[in-house]
């Protein structure tokens, strides 16, 4: 990477953040690198993340119980005055309670609504869901939005006594996938004073020789892995000794037979973050608390009936969050899909029994298992708005679209055929549902996705 | 606009009083609290008459999106048409109906409703296109010069409206470009990704 293109990626960049990307582009034992990214943070961006931090670390996160946060009233008012979605439903209503819920497929249908007026447009940067948990959905971020979720991994790192500690010349986290495409490239996190960032993908097609992953794991030692269920059941196949202080995983489901194995394997903590693109760390779970312990101070949960009420406190429903730390996108009344119970911990509101991703594995002719990611990834091209792929018990498989992509089922058939080889496929149209479950396996070792499960607590707070 | 009607500033004044049970939210699906079909129908009562249920169904809230503004509107012109001095007047039910249901949707396309209970040229926008739709003009003003004050009135809002609504679709239009430029598609670094 030549010089401008350093300031483009990294505008604060030092000599030794620029020793230290050099060193983790070129170890000899380093992955081919597919992509280029960065912190992009201005010397000013740092500055107030520094301060966010500092606040994000200090605050106390909750609301009175069958109360409002105090801060709702304001953010209210100026997302509705800002927002073109919402300014379009007319007057803003008087009770916060008569806000119209949004969705998924509210966002989906034009991101470009929900961004506030004051947003400039020349920094946008765009996250993609990975559409394990839904259908692919594009959200509007900024840089330093990006820089913020530092703030929050580090207040659920402190709930477990850990303080980040890994700066210059260190290695401050490698994020793991294992996909057959994946997003990889190096940064530094001027937050950390430039320790290095590392998104790699262990599927062995990324790697000169296979051997290398472990070489290169062993000379990054890195104080933080993160990554998913998939990628941490990988890395548990290789003979890698690391030293890392802190497991961060995300985005699926984690199961306590997981995470007790790599807690052993790695003798750190686990944690379980519940994260979501559209606004970033929730929840952190804590075994002690009952749950995921919320993180946000300025993220109010509701609970929700599925007719758009809200639910006694303790009974489940639907998660639905307004506020979050994304200023392109601030969130009134969302529906995320997910299911928990909310109860109001100690020190933070606890998401008790979140039923959330899982992680699906599907079986190719060959006997191989692909991860549903890679069914993301093969279907990309073709225009779906919303699809789910289930395998039978015996193996075939039934894709699922929406009525307007039925056209398409031929060229998603010829693009799954390389990932599963010869299996029968059946085609099904989707009838009247809102989201469908994604993925879905009958297989024994494939993970069968349900709308519920049973939380990984000792204190018997599971749902049936 | 062939019969005077009432002063305008009596009309314009109701509205500004509007009482808050007109401002409060039209049920939808099972959010909101006033059923906007019965109060359009106590209405019509008081006029002289009762509208067939299928007629009724028109204020039945389905949808937000599509819904609440207008019946919020709707609810708005009720309380305006319920001043006694339409009590007496031999309206035609369509006509009346028009002004709850196409007037107000009309008007609410662009407009959140409460402005047109805030906003002083909202609120005789409001006022003369009820009493136009009525056939009424108001009292004192000739049908020309209420003509020409309606006529500019709304066209002055319509051509406002039309351009933020050109600027509102530009800016879209950046955003979307915007989000899958390069730039944007490599986005920044977070420790963790979802």
């Amino acid at each position: 990477m030549d010089a401008p293109q350093n300031l483009e990626y990294f505008p604060t960049l030092s000599e030794d953040g620029r020793k230290m990307l050099e060193f983790l582009r070129e170890h000899p034992a380093a992955p081919i690198y597919r992509n280029q990214s960065g912190n992009r943070l201005l010397a000013e961006e740092v500055e107030s993340l520094r301060h966010f931090e500092r606040e994000v670390r200090a605050a106390k996160v909750g609301w009175p119980c069958n109360g409002l946060p105090d801060w709702l009233e304001d953010f209210v008012a100026t997302t509705w005055q800002e927002v073109p979605y919402y300014r379009a439903l007319g007057s803003q209503p008087r009770r916060f309670a008569d806000i119209p819920t949004v969705r998924r497929a509210d966002l989906a249908a034009d991101i470009a609504r929900f961004v506030p007026d004051s947003v400039a447009i020349d920094r946008l940067i765009n996250f993609r869901t990975t559409g394990t948990s839904g259908n692919p959905l594009l959200i509007a971020s900024h840089p330093l939005v990006a820089g913020r979720y530092l703030a929050f991994h580090k207040r659920a790192l402190a709930r477990f006594g850990i303080e980040l500690k890994h700066g210059r010349g260190q290695v401050g986290v490698v994020l793991l996938g294992v996909q057959k495409k994946c997003f990889t490239y190096v940064s530094v996190t001027p937050l950390m004073d430039e320790s290095g960032l590392a998104k790699i993908n262990l599927h062995p097609d990324d790697w000169r020789q296979p051997d290398d992953r472990v070489t290169y794991l062993e000379a990054l030692a890195p104080e933080v892995i993160a990554g998913d269920p998939i990628s941490f059941a990988e890395i548990l196949n290789l003979p890698v000794k690391l030293q890392s202080r802190a497991l961060l995983s995300v985005g699926m489901m984690l199961s306590a037979g997981l995470r007790a194995k790599l807690e052993e394997r790695f003798a750190c903590p686990v944690l379980d973050l519940y994260s979501l693109n559209e606004v970033g760390p929730v929840g952190v779970f804590d075994v002690a608390a009952g749950g995921h312990v919320l993180l946000q101070n300025r993220l109010f949960i509701e609970i929700l009936d599925p007719e758009g009420q809200p639910v006694a406190t303790g009974e489940r429903g639907e998660i639905t969050l307004t506020g979050g730390f994304n200023f392109c996108l601030p969130l009134l009344r969302y529906r995320t899909g997910d299911y928990a119970a909310l109860a109001f911990g100690s020190d933070a509101p606890v998401l008790i029994g979140l039923a959330g991703r899982q992680p699906v594995r599907f079986r190719t002719t060959n006997g191989d298992w692909i991860n549903n990611i890679d069914v993301t990834h093969a279907l990309k091209p073709l225009p779906l708005a919303q699809y789910g792929l289930h395998q039978n018990a015996d193996s075939s498989l039934v894709l699922r679209l929406g009525h307007n992509s039925l056209a398409q089922a031929e060229a998603a058939h010829g693009l799954l055929k390389p990932l599963f080889g010869d299996l029968q496929l059946q085609v099904e149209a989707i009838t009247g549902e809102d989201k469908i479950l994604q993925y879905t396996s009958d297989l024994e070792h494939g993970a069968k996705s349900t709308t519920s499960f049973r939380c990984r607590d000792s204190r018997g707070y599971g749902v049936p | 606009m062939e019969r005077p009607g009432p002063q305008l500033e009596h009309l314009t004044h109701r509205l500004a009083e509007t009482p808050p049970d007109f401002l409060d939210e039209p049920k939808i699906g099972n959010t909101g609290t006033v059923f906007v079909p019965a109060l359009v129908n106590d209405l019509l009562y008081r006029l002289g008459g009762r509208a067939p249920a299928d007629v009724l169904e028109r204020f039945r809230g389905r949808e937000a999106k599509a819904d609440r503004n207008r019946l919020s509107l709707s609810m708005i012109a009720v309380w305006l048409l319920a001043d006694e001095w339409f009590a007496g007047e031999p309206f035609a039910q369509a006509d009346v109906l028009r002004v709850l249901d196409e007037t107000a949707s009309e008007l609410a396309a662009a407009t959140p409703a409460r402005k047109f209970v805030e906003d002083p040229d909202r609120r005789e926008e409001l006022a003369r296109v009820a009493l136009s739709r009525l056939g009424l003009r108001p009292a004192g003003e000739t049908e020309a010069q209420a003509t020409d004050r309606l006529s500019a009135l709304s066209g002055t809002e319509r051509r406002r409206l039309l351009e933020a609504s050109r600027a509102a679709e530009a800016r879209a239009r950046a955003i979307r470009e915007a989000l899958i430029k390069k730039q944007a598609e490599e986005s920044a670094d977070k420790w963790t990704r979802e």
